[in-house]
């Protein structure tokens, strides 16, 4: 991190602005896509937008200012949750999981994505990166939380977070093309 | 808002202490396997939960929501275990979870916030600054609203050209404006001589 203060609010701005997006998303009523039955929240797609866009820290930093602003109370989780129960409660896992998402799309993004030339093939890069980040590593924190406190056996839990699954990738396929297109606008983002 | 200006003996303590307290009973209760004791503490917390006198219309959501997850749970562990094992599971995260809402519904936010700017002042030992943190939190509960209206705005603007249910051509234009409020902000916090590192004297 740079000693430099100026360089240090900018960085702290962008860390505010995301979480506030990432919050705002949460507040927004699910949408209904085409053909995926479950309506989505918007709110994970801050959250990878948030690594996709910002990086690793600053976008796991985010992602922790969101959650920690929802357990000490305020309802900014989808739906209107938040307080300490959420955390302790089934689905608390998915709450740790998008910081470390956020990290690992952000470190994705910095050092494989964004070094790559062509376009399809930083498309298909950038697609991998959110995917493994924002669904896989959100998942495997959430499902076996979800096996640990409740008890249930952990192909239940995966098999209950599939619910998820089409709406998550559609947000993966979104935060691709927002990320590559806002980065080719915006190149010095990450540095 | 999940917390509250609550005027019982709860509120009166410590939140330090309710949070550590919280935490010790998290786990004991993974230790406790008789459910009678787990039902026991399940109508102690529930009464512990009414004692402090808490708004019922806040609980109302939470406990909806909570119900019916657990709900769901109940049924699977019953027919892939047996029933009072389920049991036993659903009264314990009934429990934890009325406990956190007790903690939750007699403490301040900004106390709460307080406690966890606390816990993470460490940070400054490895290269942090808390400083930072603390604008950060405040930045983002200031923004909130702020980016609530660009999206509706990105939205309308998006309708008119009959684009309003495409994602990107709402998204793009709703993180480009965002990162312009950032750098605009940023520019902001540097003209007005915003300086978040401590005074050499004060290190």
């Amino acid at each position: 991190m740079s000693r430099n203060s100026s360089s240090q609010t900018k960085n702290t701005v962008y860390v505010a602005l995301f979480a506030a997006m990432i919050a705002a998303m949460g507040l927004l009523p699910p949408i209904t896509v085409g053909i995926i039955p479950v309506p989505i929240t918007l709110q994970t797609l801050g959250v990878m937008l948030a690594g996709a866009l910002l990086g690793p820290w600053r976008g796991a930093m985010s992602s922790l200012v969101v959650v920690v602003l929802a357990i000490a109370g305020l309802p900014l989780l989808s739906g209107g949750r938040g307080g300490l129960g959420v955390l302790l409660g089934p689905t608390g896992g998915y709450l740790v999981g998008w910081v470390f998402g956020s990290l690992v799309i952000g470190l994705l993004f910095k050092y494989w994505v964004l070094r790559r030339t062509g376009n399809a093939t930083r498309l298909l890069a950038g697609l991998a990166s959110v995917i493994i980040g924002g669904i896989g590593v959100i998942y495997l924190c959430g499902v076996p939380w979800t096996a640990a406190v409740t008890g249930l056996d952990f192909g239940t839990s995966l098999i209950g977070s599939a619910a998820f699954l089409p709406g998550d990738l559609f947000k993966a396929v979104v935060t691709t093309l927002v990320a590559l297109t806002v980065h080719r606008s915006y190149r010095g983002l990450m540095s | 808002m999940i917390s509250a200006n609550n005027s019982s003996y709860l509120a009166r303590i410590k939140p330090g202490w309710k949070f550590g307290a919280l935490l010790v009973l998290s786990i004991a209760l993974y230790l406790i396997t008789s459910w009678i004791v787990l039902l026991a503490l399940f109508i102690a917390s529930a009464g512990l939960l009414l004692s402090a006198r808490v708004d019922p219309k806040q609980l109302r959501l939470p406990l909806i929501s909570i119900t019916v997850i657990l709900g769901i749970v109940f049924v699977l562990l019953g027919i892939q275990t047996d029933w009072l094992n389920a049991l036993r599971s659903v009264l314990r995260l009934l429990t934890m979870c009325l406990l956190a809402y007790s903690v939750s519904l007699t403490t301040k936010f900004e106390a709460m916030l307080e406690l966890f700017q606390q816990v993470a002042s460490p940070i400054r030992f490895v290269g942090g600054n808390p400083a930072q943190i603390a604008l950060a939190f405040s930045m983002t509960i200031r923004f909130i609203p702020e980016l609530k209206k660009v999206y509706v705005e990105v939205r309308e603007a998006q309708h008119a050209r009959g684009l309003a249910n495409n994602p990107l051509a709402v998204t793009v234009p709703l993180v480009i404006r965002s990162l312009k409020i950032a750098e605009e902000t940023a520019e902001a916090l540097d003209a007005r001589g915003y300086d978040s590192d401590p005074a050499p004297h004060q290190r």
